[in-house]
């Protein structure tokens, strides 16, 4: 295969991954082109002449990945169109009544006031679905090309400088055999490659380890958010409504905690985030939501209900001091795949956003100066650093890290944090471990040993009644997950040995419990067990990858078009 | 030979569908959208007839503004240009108002060929491309598996029931209903994307084709939609596997009478 002819395309700017960074950041660049050009004409002066901007996406359509909570800060949307409200920009609702609770099994306990970092007052609940479907139009019609269905494989290098990506390709059966539809992915050269990939970007992930972008940093931290969309009997829905709750069913020591939001037409939006640093190794994400919708506070709330949408998604929660260097030779890296995330209040979309448009900024600059070298391009770095995202990330520097021993001892930190500046009770810049290095061997698990490979202990009573509670299955297909079943799996293990001989006696293999689209099952096969990957079922939420206790498991782009079809998530 | 190819655009298939409020169709808030399953068949056939016989590639779609994403898929495919028929007056039509309009667009090219799928996804009438050919007073074939073209006719295979098919020579200019899975689906690529930014798109509307209330007032009008009862019962039966089998075998033979 190495005689192949791929298209090529040449552009100038090139963003990987239609979310809310790059989005903004396309939008905000033809603004800042177009406004230049325009004074240039006026003043009889050479402009930039045409810029070609391009945004390319791995799923079907623009948006049908996105999924967040989501209450929004819209304070970067306002900056990036004055008159969202004019063009329709659909916010379900400003918060209008907030509730921060602790739960224990059957009771829930309202806290008296709403502690300061988790004070909604002025955001919109919002479905970042919506919200993407909504301004890829206008990020079209300002002239840039959207293309979806096209995933970056792999980047492009000249030396150690970036050039561009090149696209999967299509039509390569399950066993790597060439199909009659065989179409070998594009090269798209830029003069400055965005990377706006999201939680885990697969090609940000590589570009990080080769040029050792996260040389003196922390580790990134991630966490796992999985939610529904539900429809509940007409009018029993306060839109803008907000909760919020810790304890049951986490325990203490994992990080997270719930989620209830109010939406327009009747739809309940509701969610776990579950810490991916947790200790136990049978700790699944998507049944701990089930036993949250079992709490008697919630399962009340969605009485007469019917489930409509699911989804998961990573969210890399490492905060200021797990950023890796974002800017470099001919590339930028903006949004989730930067790690421009609130960590407290776990907050992203507007901080993706202003990235974004902070990255446009820079890139104009260096589009006037026909410079895209690492120098020119720090210009981002200059620019982040004296905006408001770099204050709100300097804040909660230290903020996840403090959770690392539990959620008792982290209350108290972070409560000490917020009153000393973010400032941690053992220095200014707490250290942190990568989350897969803390799960806990199998003798963990406390008075319990298997005398079988493969053997679990009693893992919580869910029962899966398909009214209140769905297993996976039943989920994912409310996902609208679909793959071509006939090309190789997205999901590389790389030694799948280690799966069977090493992972099911020293961890029982969680990829069968933290995956939250069951991807993962270990088959018995003759007398022995294997690995066996649904990965069609795969909502691309990146857990696998990064929880893998051995980060044998790498996630790859998949064909073009697949993956999830959220809709309001 | 000039192909118009008539693609509809319908909700995605496994979407999860919910009532409207007037109870006579789904909520149309919330949906995705693609092209019609055979109708995607349709138009990779009509691709391959231009790349055996050469020619042009029209990729038809009636339907509001939203429809342009599946002309503009078509156009990436590799189809020459789009029509676009969109008009308030066509948000109701049934399959014969479909068919009337879709004829009267037919009616302002020179076509040798009219393509469309089998049958919708979402209404599954089966009558478009047959009222279509109908109006235009041209020979039509339905459930075609396989098409070949000579000069000024065509053979084309026919599918019947229970395996069996027919084929059958029809004079050009034709119409033709094509079953899903007779070709494999092409991919667009980046280069097709690029080239289909060039390629027109007409709009037409109700006055452009000539066509009074007369001809679009619905024929037929769903009255409800409701979800279908469930009345599936599973039945459990116990014992060895031989005796298992005895009984299915039982059931198969004296119940549901297979045997």
């Amino acid at each position: 295969m190495q005689n192949i002819e791929r298209d090529t395309l040449e552009v100038d700017v090139l963003f990987v991954g239609a979310g809310p960074a790059s989005l903004a950041g396309a939008y905000k660049l033809r603004q800042l082109i177009n406004a230049h050009n325009a004074a240039a004409e006026k003043s009889g002066q050479k402009g930039l002449g045409e810029v070609v901007i391009a945004v390319i996406e791995k799923g079907r359509e623009i948006g049908s990945h996105m999924i967040s909570g989501a209450v929004m800060d819209i304070r970067a949307l306002a900056e990036l169109l004055p008159d969202y409200l004019e063009r329709g920009a659909p916010l379900e609702s400003i918060v209008t009544e907030e509730d921060v609770s602790y739960l224990t099994e059957k009771r829930k306990l309202k806290f008296p006031i709403i502690p300061p970092p988790l004070d909604n007052h002025g955001n919109y609940v919002v479905s970042l679905n919506k919200l993407i479907r909504w301004l890829g139009p206008i990020v079209e019609e300002s002239d840039v090309m959207l293309l979806p269905e096209f995933p970056a494989a792999e980047t492009l290098f000249d030396g150690d400088r970036v050039i561009g990506v090149r696209t999967g390709d299509k039509g390569i059966g399950r066993d790597g055999e060439i199909k009659d539809t065989y179409t070998p992915g594009a090269d798209i050269f830029a003069k400055v490659t965005v990377l706006g990939e999201g939680s885990r970007g697969s090609l940000t992930k590589k570009l990080v380890q080769k040029l050792k972008l996260d040389r003196g940093r922390n580790p990134q931290v991630y966490a796992v958010g999985v939610k529904e969309i539900w429809e509940l009997p007409k009018g029993s829905v306060k839109p803008g409504f907000v909760m919020h709750t810790l304890g049951y069913p986490l325990p203490d020591d994992t990080f997270g905690g719930g989620f209830v939001y109010g939406m327009q037409n009747d739809l309940l939006d509701l969610g776990l985030v579950v810490g991916l640093d947790y200790r136990d190794p049978f700790t699944d994400p998507h049944r701990l939501f089930q036993q949250f919708k079992q709490h008697p506070a919630i399962a009340k709330m969605l009485e007469g209900g019917k489930m409509l949408y699911y989804g998961a998604k990573s969210i890399p929660e490492g905060g200021y001091y797990s950023q890796p260097k974002y800017y470099g030779d001919g590339f930028l890296i903006i949004g989730d795949s930067a790690s421009f995330l609130h960590s407290q209040k776990l907050k992203g979309i507007h901080m993706a956003m202003k990235s974004g448009m902070l990255a446009a900024e820079a890139i104009f600059e260096a589009l006037l100066a026909d410079r895209y070298d690492d120098e020119q391009l720090s210009r981002f770095r200059q620019l982040v650093e004296a905006s408001y995202i770099e204050k709100e990330l300097y804040e909660v520097r230290n903020f996840h890290q403090a959770f690392e021993n539990g959620r008792l001892l982290g209350l108290m930190e972070s409560g000490l944090q917020w009153l000393f500046g973010g400032v941690g009770i053992a220095g200014d810049h707490l250290h942190a471990k990568p989350g897969h290095t803390r799960i806990r061997t199998l003798d963990y698990v406390v008075g319990w040993e298997p005398k079988d490979p493969g053997e679990v202990p009693e893992l919580p009573a869910v029962k899966y009644d398909n009214k209140l509670t769905f297993d996976k299955v039943t989920d994912v297909y409310r996902s609208g997950t679909e793959h071509d079943e006939d090309q190789p799996s997205h999901l590389k293990v790389l030694d799948v040995n280690i799966c069977i001989e090493k992972c099911t006696k020293e961890y029982g293999n969680p990829c069968q419990y933290f995956c939250p689209a069951a991807v993962y099952e270990i088959e018995a096969e003759g007398g022995g067990r294997r690995p066996k990957l649904n990965f069609s079922n795969c909502v691309h939420c990146k857990t696998c990858d990064i929880m893998d206790p051995y980060q044998i498991i790498d996630w790859v782009t998949p064909e073009g078009g697949g993956g999830p079809n959220y809709i309001n998530l | 030979m000039k192909i118009i190819v008539c693609l509809k655009q319908v909700p995605k298939n496994d979407s999860i569908l919910r009532i409207s409020e007037t109870g006579d169709w789904i909520q149309d808030r919330d949906l995705t959208y693609e092209i019609n399953e055979s109708d995607a068949y349709a138009l990779e056939e009509a691709l391959q007839l231009k790349e055996k016989h050469g020619g042009e590639v029209i990729a038809l779609s009636l339907g509001p503004a939203r429809v342009q994403s599946v002309i503009k898929e078509a156009l990436a495919r590799g189809a020459d240009r789009g029509l676009h028929l969109e008009d308030p007056a066509f948000d109701k039509l049934d399959a014969f108002g479909i068919g009337a309009v879709i004829a009267a667009a037919a009616k302002t090219e020179q076509f040798d060929l009219l393509l469309t799928g089998l049958q919708s996804d979402d209404f599954g009438f089966a009558q478009t491309g047959v009222v279509a050919a109908e109006l235009l007073g041209a020979p039509h074939a339905t459930i075609v598996m396989a098409v070949e073209v000579a000069e000024g006719s065509m053979r084309v295979k026919r599918e019947l029931e229970s395996g069996y098919f027919q084929w059958v020579t029809l004079p050009s200019p034709a119409v033709l209903t094509i079953q899903s899975g007779i070709n494999t689906l092409r991919y667009a690529t980046l280069k097709g994307i690029m080239a289909a930014k060039k390629k027109e798109i007409k709009k037409l509307d109700a006055a452009a084709l000539g066509l009074d209330s007369n001809v679009l007032a619905p024929k037929q009008q769903i009255r409800r939609v409701y979800f279908p009862q469930k009345t599936k019962l599973t039945e459990m039966l116990e014992g060895s596997p031989s005796e298992v089998a005895a009984k299915l075998l039982d059931r198969l033979a004296n119940e549901a009478r297979v045997f």
